[in-house]
């Protein structure tokens, strides 16, 4: 196991570098985690949310709808004009904007499939609530009209209104407080992608650079050492490296989210980011055989981490990259790292339905590792030959 | 027969490194492989060590065909890069630890062995220095303890005292000769001949890839026609007497540097004798007298025509 050794003994002399990108992203996790924790543990009737409320349909449905929501909501007059919306959506003063259209409590009795426009500020806590505050509306309103035949939009109004009162308001602020827990979750395992993909890029190329180097690649060939036994031993030693760094970089998210973490949705952000380990440990793999000196290393491990960061959503909501960056972004395992955290953080209820976007999107994100490890095979082949 | 290449064919290109190199290395002995810089020394050893692929011919050690998968042949090598090949991020003491590692599994042995290397080097007090911290001495010389620590039978050291201090070269030298009498087969490889004059028992002459001339220094004295050089301090200076000098047999030239008479001569019996008989004769009062015999560097000057000396 010597060369398992050595490669521990060159991690550690450059520890200083690596456990620069540990400690600022244990920086960033408390910040953030301080500044995104008042609002969503507070009573909720304390901070209601600005909405703006428009009903294009004259109906009993829809004035009790605009009637749940002020209850837990402040409604905003504003006009229904788009620019005014947008300006309005992206200064805070209103997060959620609900559009009633025409004929919608006539279609929803007649069973058909109704829909209620929203736009809101991508992600935040109030889009979740309030969403299920609208589906529950609709959901028992669809209840009733599929159970009880010819009721007229009035009573129907008061059965769903009366129905609501009694028992979603409990459930549906539990469920808000979960789901916005889960959302800081989100956003702290999100942020790892950055640290987590530096420090193993940092962590692998130094290590590969050194046995790399042509004298002493030369020298161990010297050696009755099998290749097999000294590959064998690097690629233990930068899995253990990077079973090693995953562990100490969720260690925060235990400490933080307690157990939370214990939970099936904890276990899905702590597996998700174990599979994006792997990932980013082949594509560092990768970077490894193509740089050239110690100088680029650190270049690359800043490039590449925080470039696919920015252009995956880990800086930056998904939400509010374009089109054509997430579009550049998907071909990065960050992207679909991010993916799956949002999604798991969204997530209400924990079934297969809801799970498996989550698991095609590991997939993918193995399949980047496979994808490397492929390169990096035939890049050394090359060079052997050339 | 510890090592025996036959007709080596080594080609980088158009460049041809190796011409039908040919070279036996006989147990015990301290082998010395001895040519100008780009002779090809390098790329003969990587071609044994079966670093590098080549065109043509054989190589055996310990009477076994060598290859990169020989693993029981390399266990036996002891080996001293011409580059300095340790780990930056070890110390002293884990960089031997690390090499002797890959010979020697038993850690307690191993520990021993480690020990004893570093004294033979004499880095005792260097042991948790880090290589960047070290001379170009004490690097060289960390370099021989990483090759030598497991005590191979054979050992081959490449231009082991390149741009160092002449104090370690010393200690090199000496222990590369204690090595031998311990036992050990050597193969050293080196553009300056003084080394290999001191510490070889046979050497082997190398230019453009071939061996140009094989034995031991005398016998490759004895090849040449050249024989010693004979520098005698004239007291009163008079011209005349070059002429003389020159005319006399086995006097091949005869010049004044300042008041020194420098005459070179063939090999032959009996020349200085003649050269201070005939200025006696002469009446002329001479001071200091030297005589050299020829060196390595006149084999080599009279095989290829040009200086084997490194005039860098
Ligand atoms: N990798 C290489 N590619 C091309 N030419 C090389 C290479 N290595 C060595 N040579 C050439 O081969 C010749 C012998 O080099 P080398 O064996 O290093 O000589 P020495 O060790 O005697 O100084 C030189 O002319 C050198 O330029
Ligand atoms: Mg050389």
């Amino acid at each position: 196991m010597q060369v398992y050794k050595a490669l521990f003994k060159i991690i550690h002399k450059n520890l200083p570098q690596i456990t620069i990108y540990i400690f600022s992203f244990l920086v960033v996790a408390v910040i953030m985690s301080n500044v995104g924790s008042n609002p969503a543990n507070a009573d909720f009737s304390e901070t209601r949310v600005n909405i703006a409320f428009f009903s294009y349909d004259d109906s009993a449905l829809s004035d009790g709808l605009e009637s749940s929501l002020s209850n837990i909501t402040n409604m905003i007059d504003i006009p229904d004009d788009r620019e005014k919306l947008q300006d309005a959506l992206f200064f805070r003063e209103v997060e959620y904007i609900v559009r009633v259209p025409k004929g919608f409590a006539e279609d929803l009795m007649k069973g058909k499939d109704v829909k209620i426009e929203k736009i809101a500020v991508p992600g935040s806590v109030s889009e979740v609530y309030l969403d299920n505050v609208i589906n529950k509306y609709i959901n028992t309103a669809k209840m009733y009209i599929s159970n009880m035949k010819g009721l007229s939009d009035k009573q129907l109004t008061d059965f769903v209104m009366k129905d609501l009162e009694q028992k979603a308001e409990v459930k549906l602020i539990r469920k808000v407080e979960e789901v916005s827990k889960s959302q800081k979750v989100g956003y702290h395992f999100n942020y790892m992608a950055y640290s987590l993909f530096a420090v193993l890029i940092l962590g692998v190329s130094t290590v590969m650079l050194v046995f790399n180097k042509k004298d002493l690649r030369n020298r161990n060939l010297c050696s009755p050492i099998t290749p097999k036994s000294m590959n064998t031993q690097l690629i233990l030693g930068n899995l253990s490296y990077a079973v090693l760094a995953w562990l100490i970089m969720i260690m925060p998210s235990l400490f933080m989210f307690g157990s939370f973490m214990f939970t099936a949705k904890g276990m899905f952000f702590l597996i998700n980011s174990l599979v994006f380990s792997l990932s980013a440990l082949c594509i560092s793999f990768l970077i490894s055989i193509l740089v050239k000196g110690p100088g680029a290393i650190s270049a690359a491990a800043n490039v590449i981490s925080l470039g696919s960061s920015f252009i995956s959503g880990v800086l930056v909501p998904q939400e509010l990259l374009g089109s054509t960056v997430l579009r550049i972004g998907s071909f990065t395992p960050t992207y679909w790292y991010v993916k799956s955290n949002n999604i798991i953080a969204g997530m209400t209820e924990l079934t297969l339905r809801n799970i498996t976007p989550v698991l095609y999107n590991m997939l993918i994100v193995f399949g980047f590792a496979v994808a490397s490890i492929a390169v990096a095979l035939v890049v050394t082949k090359q060079k052997r030959t050339a | 027969m510890i090592i025996k290449v036959n007709n080596l064919v080594k080609r980088y290109d158009d460049l041809i490194a190796l011409d039908h190199f040919n070279l036996e290395v006989k147990e015990g002995e301290i082998f010395g492989l001895l040519g100008p810089n780009g002779s090809g020394k390098t790329t003969a050893i990587n071609c044994i060590l079966s670093l590098l692929k080549y065109d043509k011919g054989t190589i055996e050690v310990y009477g076994r065909p060598m290859a990169p998968d020989a693993y029981d042949i390399k266990r036996n090598i002891g080996i001293i890069m011409q580059n300095v090949a340790v780990f930056d991020e070890l110390t002293v003491y884990e960089n031997i630890d690390y090499f002797c590692g890959m010979y020697i599994k038993d850690k307690k042995k191993r520990r021993e062995l480690v020990e004893e290397a570093i004294e033979f080097v004499e880095l005792d007090s260097f042991r948790k220095f880090l290589p960047k911290k070290l001379s170009g001495g004490l690097l060289r010389r960390l370099n021989i303890a990483c090759g030598i620590a497991h005590k191979p039978k054979l050992i081959i050291l490449d231009e082991p005292t390149v741009a160092v201090d002449p104090q370690s070269r010393r200690k090199i030298l000496e222990g590369i000769r204690k090595l031998n009498d311990d036992g050990a087969t050597i193969v050293y490889t080196s553009h300056y001949m003084e080394e290999v004059e001191e510490i070889c028992t046979r050497i082997a002459i190398m230019d453009k890839g071939k061996v140009i001339a094989l034995g031991t220094k005398d016998e490759l004295k004895g090849m040449i026609n050249s024989g010693e050089k004979i520098t005698v301090e004239i007291l009163e200076h008079n011209p005349d007497i070059l002429e003389g000098v020159r005319s006399l047999p086995n006097i091949v030239s005869a010049e004044f540097n300042d008041n020194m008479l420098v005459a070179k001569s063939r090999r032959g019996k009996n020349n200085l004798s003649a050269l201070l008989e005939y200025l006696r004769s002469s009446q002329i009062n001479v001071g200091r007298i030297y005589s050299e015999p020829p060196t390595l560097n006149d084999v080599f000057l009279e095989i290829t025509g040009k200086e084997l000396r490194d005039h860098a």
